[in-house]
């Protein structure tokens, strides 16, 4: 639902390095957002910007390998992949010992270390309706008695932290029991999320009401200044655990190369890093460009500017500047409200007249135009390293603006005297296309423009502020859209509930309610992922397509360039960030 | 009427005024302005996250008494926490204001000791080739719009010369003032001066014409001398009154060079207020500028009855 | 009118306007404009600018020629429709698809329509030519302006007369609703009005700027009518019986046209300006509409890329006209206040 899409492609990452002592110069990265954070509490957290930062201020149990590519979960807290029993549904986690949180005043001086009780007060805080948590989703009717303590924390106002529940156990100090309701092979991804942090409840409590400024985690950074919307400083967590450098590369000769250069180093090497807000693509880029920074995501329209085809342009590889570009975890679909009064329904002329719609949009135009060649065709609702894809799947909805227009001529929407369409009863016809007041969203419109006047019918615009359009969303009061997502944890199913019924009104944004796919799609959640379950993907697919529910258009492709001076960066599918991974060779590195 | 009736009475008239600027906000950004619920409660929200997270924002109340809330914050001069960060919203003024003002005052000197010193030479030399060009040459200046200018200054600027950073903002107040608020104070005087130039031409001129300018004159006083004390002296009253009342419009109006140049400025933080539906921050910005503008005003009155007694302050 | 009546203020202002050389220049130009205006509004020029004539980021003609060939536009055939796997479900179309194939084969080859290298001032990413939207741009930010302009000064004009004019609570309330106005911040203002006017369009915009607008001349105005209406020839005109509107109307308001006029001419030329702003903050035209804002905004990342003609051509344009109104606007100033003398 948020456009993630957009966001990821501005995660503008860049560095000034300083000067420091002469003896042993400071490591800093200096680094920018493109949108402004929300706050450090990572129970709260929604958005990707955020949760970068908050990668590097807490653990969560699991995470996934830097270089293993498709991504791999690994321990993190945990001291190994935990046990899994009873068909998926008993889960348990072994802690590391020695893990201590970042210093603060609350702890009054002393060392505190991670313990099982703090995993199960972090997963019970999710579903503490005061916290409102986004993503409680992942937890949420899933362990066998945390529900029944939200619901009477709804009725008493009041989270009793201290009960004990069959779904948590902390079987001793470091061993943790999770006893889920039903199967859930994605319950570790879940364990993965930076949202999943742990925290300690001393801090929560002590700072209740301002926990988003007093973040206290476990990880290799601590927040040391923060103005809001617009600076944060991390430095290095004093308290953090020896860790060493030592991912497998495996047999990709860039992984190889990082590997050779970052091996049985210390984790972290930086000793700082400073992050600056800047919203306008423009001065991120000219930042970089300057050389007064490390790294920088390359918005798409100024793709053409550092690239040539796949590859860096010259003037900047010869500067040293390397090129990390992957294809997102992500995809952007055109989605049409199927309650609509005007575009939904059944009947095979509204599923002519959505059908015709998508076939009307030139994804090819739309990549070349407005991405610069920084996205890909793909039509399937999994993209690309997320467990389930197809890079073979064929659209029955291509582009395709003369079968639609007879599809359309075939079905009765005739032309009116002014050119435009009518219904088959003679009434006039108009498609509302819905986006937000950005410049980006322009180009969309453009694009939709374009796509409506191929098939003469008359096109409408409604700009809405972007949590207007989010309500009108939920609410199915827009009529056609292009929505992204991203995923959260790469399997299929992250994206597969896009369009399952009972999401309508969350985030089921076609509002699609039926039962012959609800059935289908049921029957996924049971199996983990295999060729049956893609059997069953293949047919949601399609169906989706067949009724005109959505159209998946495209993924994009993040570049991320960074100066010569940055060791041991290749860009993580899922990871928010990887700070903490990389080192600086100071010799190489300006001084200001 | 003497000063402090005076202030009294002035004082008391703020009152409607504000209401009614309390009033247009509320129903307005309460009407139409979107609700943070949608965004706050995330990607994969239920209606009953929705309306847990309404209710905890207050905003399921009936609209009375949201409205005695706001009007009780702004007696007590607290906003409480913004709804999407949970951080205070006085401290978040407290952060901005700074930024804002590196950029505000130096370019109201500049602006005003520029604006001034051009429009007396052009108005002594009124009617010349000079004044021509010069006030074509404003003219020019005014007509190109702030973003091209910030687009292509940037650019060149920071960019293929050098001379500037690109963009930032750091904690040391010289290094802001030498090295970060250059490039966005000089480009936006490029729009704000020539107007300025125009005015005060305008008020030097109206001086001019004047019985005493041309007492003075008699009397054998150097051209030079007329114009530096005689006309500047009355002329400041309107420049002062203009200064002074611009101020409250340009703390928001910077927004663009914020953006551009990444500094923490309130214009900035009141886009993204309006994006995320932020209505704490929305209601104090309202708040906090409104009387910023009725206490410029005021000054502006007191100051011109203090540079010209034959003011009356009624 | 007998030959040695004293010519009337207008003539004296044209008169005096006559011997300004600028201020016909100004003039001249501002006509110019207007009369593109005239010729874009009608229809007669600039008609298809939504045509894409030249390939994407096409050059000025008078540009060497250094095209990226990655820049040249790939027109592409449409791929035929392939019979895929429909993994055992039912088309829902398969009749009408059946029936559509039967008759006439779809997939014949659409035709290829050539695209010119060049531009006269460029082409934008679509290859719409620049000179084109920049005629039709100047169309809708002029209109924009004037139209807007004539509002708030409308707007202004009559609540100032109806504040000076009468006074006492008339004039408190218009006053109170000026503060009210004035002590908002502008920026939140636009936002508020932006959001209550639900339907974007051209129409929005003006909107927005005219009930944005009318303060400035209001506070004038008003001024003029609290010092008109003492005059022997209101109290006159009151004697003989004349309605308050129509001393209101008739026999002040020709009186205070010169600043009036002022005004209306310094609204289009500042409305012209917002414009581009209310574009960059999302409430601009709709994309089937071209203005100028709408184009250095587009423009925005263009230049660094190194396609700088559409911020040019339209950042030209618009300083030109600007920059003619201004000056026109000064000319007229002095035309009309005779108490200005140089």
């Amino acid at each position: 639902m948020i456009n993630h899409m957009g966001r990821l492609l501005f995660i503008l990452l860049l560095a000034v390095p300083l000067t420091g002592v002469a003896a042993a110069p400071e490591k800093v990265l200096h680094l920018a957002l493109s949108a402004a954070e929300t706050g450090f509490d990572p129970v709260m957290t929604s958005d990707l910007n955020t949760a970068s930062i908050e990668q590097q201020l807490f653990e969560s149990l699991l995470t996934y390998d830097y270089l293993a590519r498709p991504a791999k979960l690994v321990p993190r807290l945990a001291a190994d992949m935990p046990t899994v029993t009873d068909h998926g549904r008993t889960w348990v986690f072994r802690l590391k010992h020695g893990v201590y949180f970042a210093p603060d005043p609350v702890f009054k001086g002393a060392k505190r270390e991670v313990v099982a009780q703090d995993v199960i007060y972090t997963l019970m805080r999710f579903m503490d309706p005061k916290n409102r948590s986004p993503y409680k989703f992942l937890v949420e009717g899933k362990i066998i008695g945390l529900d029944e303590l939200a619901a009477a924390a709804r009725r008493s106002g009041h989270f009793d932290y201290d009960a004990k529940i069959p779904g948590l156990e902390a079987l001793d100090r470091y061993t943790l029991r999770v006893r889920l309701k039903t199967t859930d092979y994605n319950f570790a991804h879940a364990m993965a999320q930076p949202m999943y942090g742990i925290v300690a409840r001393e801090v929560i409590e002590a700072y209740a009401g301002d926990t988003a400024s007093h973040p206290v985690g476990t990880g290799p950074y601590h927040l040391v200044r923060w103005v809001r919307s617009s600076r944060m400083v991390l430095e290095r967590n004093p308290y953090f655990r020896h860790e060493t450098w030592n991912f497998d590369p495996g047999n990709d000769p860039d992984s190889q190369h990082i590997a050779a250069l970052m091996r049985g180093k210390t984790i972290p090497q930086i000793d700082r890093i400073d992050i600056q807000v800047i919203e306008e693509p423009q001065s991120a880029w000219l930042s970089f460009g300057k050389g007064e920074l490390d790294m920088v995501g390359l918005a798409g329209q100024f793709a053409p500017l550092a690239l040539q085809g796949d590859h860096l342009r010259s003037k900047y590889a010869a500067r040293g500047i390397r090129l990390d570009r992957i294809s997102d975890p992500s995809i952007a679909y055109y989605f049409i409200n199927q309650q609509d009064p005007v575009l939904g329904g059944m009947s095979p002329e509204k599923i002519a007249l959505r059908r015709a719609i998508f076939m009307a949009q030139n994804d090819e135009e739309m990549i070349r135009v407005i991405h610069k060649g920084q996205a890909v065709r793909n039509a399937y609702p999994i993209p690309a390293g997320v467990a389930g894809a197809d890079p073979d799947y064929r659209s029955v909805l291509d582009y395709n603006p003369e079968l639609a227009n007879r599809l359309l001529d075939q079905t009765g929407y005739a032309r009116g005297p002014d050119g435009y369409r009518r219904m088959p009863d003679g009434s006039p016809l108009a498609v509302r296309y819905t986006s937000s007041l950005s410049s980006q969203d322009r180009e969309l419109d453009e694009m939709m423009k374009k796509a409506l006047d191929r098939l003469s019918i008359r096109f409408e615009s409604e700009k809405l502020k972007f949590p207007d359009m989010l309500r009108a969303e939920r609410q199915c009061r827009v009529q056609i859209r292009l929505s992204a997502w991203i995923a959260d944890y790469p399997d299929g199913d992250n994206f597969m509930q896009l369009w399952y019924g009972p999401h309508t009104h969350e985030n089921n944004a076609s509002c699609y309610q039926d039962p012959q796919w609800d059935r289908l799609y049921e029957r996924t959640l049971t199996l983990p992922d295999s060729p049956q379950r893609n059997v069953l993907y293949h047919q949601l697919a399609r169906m989706l397509e067949l009724k005109g529910v959505t159209k998946v258009s495209t993924t994009h492709i993040r570049n991320v360039l960074s100066q010569p001076w940055v060791l041991g960066f290749k860009a993580h599918p899922i990871l928010p960030s990887v700070w903490a991974y990389l080192d600086i060779d100071t010799a190489r590195a300006p001084r200001e | 009427m003497n000063l402090g009736a005076f202030l009294i009475r002035r004082l008391w008239q703020m009152v409607p005024t504000m209401l009614g600027v309390v009033l247009l906000v509320f129903f307005l950004f309460n009407w139409v302005g979107g609700d943070p619920a949608y965004i706050l409660a995330g990607k994969m929200a239920n209606p009953a996250d929705i309306a847990n997270i309404r209710h905890q924002l207050g905003i399921d109340r009936p609209l009375w008494e949201q409205l005695l809330i706001f009007v009780r914050q702004i007696v007590t001069g607290d906003f409480g926490n913004s709804w999407a960060t949970q951080e205070p919203v006085s401290a978040i003024f407290r952060s901005r204001l700074g930024p804002s003002l590196m950029l505000l005052i130096p370019m109201m000197l500049l602006e005003t000791a520029t604006a001034v010193a051009v429009a007396l030479a052009v108005a002594a030399w009124r009617g010349s080739t000079l004044d021509r060009a010069l006030m074509a040459a404003s003219t020019v200046m005014m007509s190109i719009s702030l973003l091209v200018y910030i687009i292509v200054g940037q650019y060149v600027f920071a960019y293929l010369l050098g001379w500037f950073p690109v963009k930032g903002w750091s904690d040391d107040f010289w290094r802001n003032l030498t090295t970060y608020a250059v490039l966005p104070v000089l480009l936006g005087l490029m729009v704000s001066i020539a107007p300025s130039v125009r005015l005060y031409r305008t008020f030097v001129l109206d001086e001019i014409g004047q019985d005493y300018v041309r007492t003075a004159r008699a009397k054998g006083l150097s051209e030079v001398r007329v114009l530096l004390v005689h006309v500047l002296r009355n002329a400041a009253i309107p420049i002062v009154t203009n200064v002074l009342m611009g101020l409250p419009a340009l703390l928001t109006g910077a927004f663009l060079l914020e953006r551009f140049f990444a500094i923490p400025g309130i214009g900035r933080e009141i886009i993204l207020a309006v994006e995320r539906s932020d209505f704490p921050i929305i209601k104090a910005a309202t708040v906090y500028v409104a009387m910023a503008t009725m206490l410029a005003n005021l000054l502006g009155d007191l100051l011109y009855h203090w540079l010209d007694p034959r003011v009356h302050l009624e | 009118m007998p030959p040695n009546a004293s010519p009337g203020l207008w003539t004296l202002a044209w008169r005096r306007l006559k011997r300004d050389r600028v201020g016909m220049i100004s003039l001249a130009v501002v006509v110019a404009y207007l009369c593109m205006v005239f010729l874009a509004f009608g229809g007669w020029i600039a008609k298809d600018w939504t045509r894409e004539v030249g390939v994407n980021y096409a050059p000025p003609v008078f540009l060497p020629d250094d095209q990226d060939p990655t820049a040249v536009a790939l027109v592409k055939p449409v791929a035929q429709p392939d019979q895929v796997d429909l993994y055992g479900l039912q088309d829902p179309l398969a009749r009408q698809l059946a029936q559509i194939r039967a008759h006439d084969p779809v997939g014949a080859q659409q035709p290829i329509v050539a695209r010119r290298l060049t531009l006269p001032l460029g082409g934008d990413k679509w290859g719409h030519d620049v000179l084109t939207k920049v005629i039709k741009g100047s169309e809708t930010s002029i209109l924009v302006g004037l139209v807007a302009a004539i509002l708030a000064t409308a707007l202004g004009t009559l609540m100032g007369a109806l504040a000076g004019y009468f006074g006492r609570w008339v004039d408190d309330s218009f006053n109170w609703l000026y503060g009210v106005f004035t002590a908002i911040p502008y920026l939140l203002l636009i936002f508020a009005i932006a959001a209550v006017l639900q339907q974007k369009g051209v129409s929005t915009i003006i909107l927005i700027l005219g009930l944005t607008g009318w303060t400035g001349v209001f506070r004038l105005v008003r001024a003029e009518y609290l010092k008109h209406k003492s005059r022997e020839y209101v109290l006159a005109a009151g004697a003989m019986g004349a309605s308050h509107a129509r001393r209101m109307f008739i026999h002040i308001l020709p009186n205070t046209s010169h600043v009036i006029l002022v005004q209306l001419s310094q609204n289009v030329v500042g409305f012209i300006k917002s414009e581009v702003i209310l574009s960059f903050l999302g409430f601009g035209v709709p994309v089937d509409v071209v203005s100028w804002g709408s184009m250095l905004n587009e423009a925005q990342n263009e230049l660094i890329l190194g396609k700088w003609w559409q911020l040019a051509a339209a950042g030209t344009a618009m300083a030109i006209l600007v920059t003619a109104f201004s000056l026109l606007t000064d000319a007229l100033r002095d035309a009309l206040d005779p108490k200005l003398k140089y």
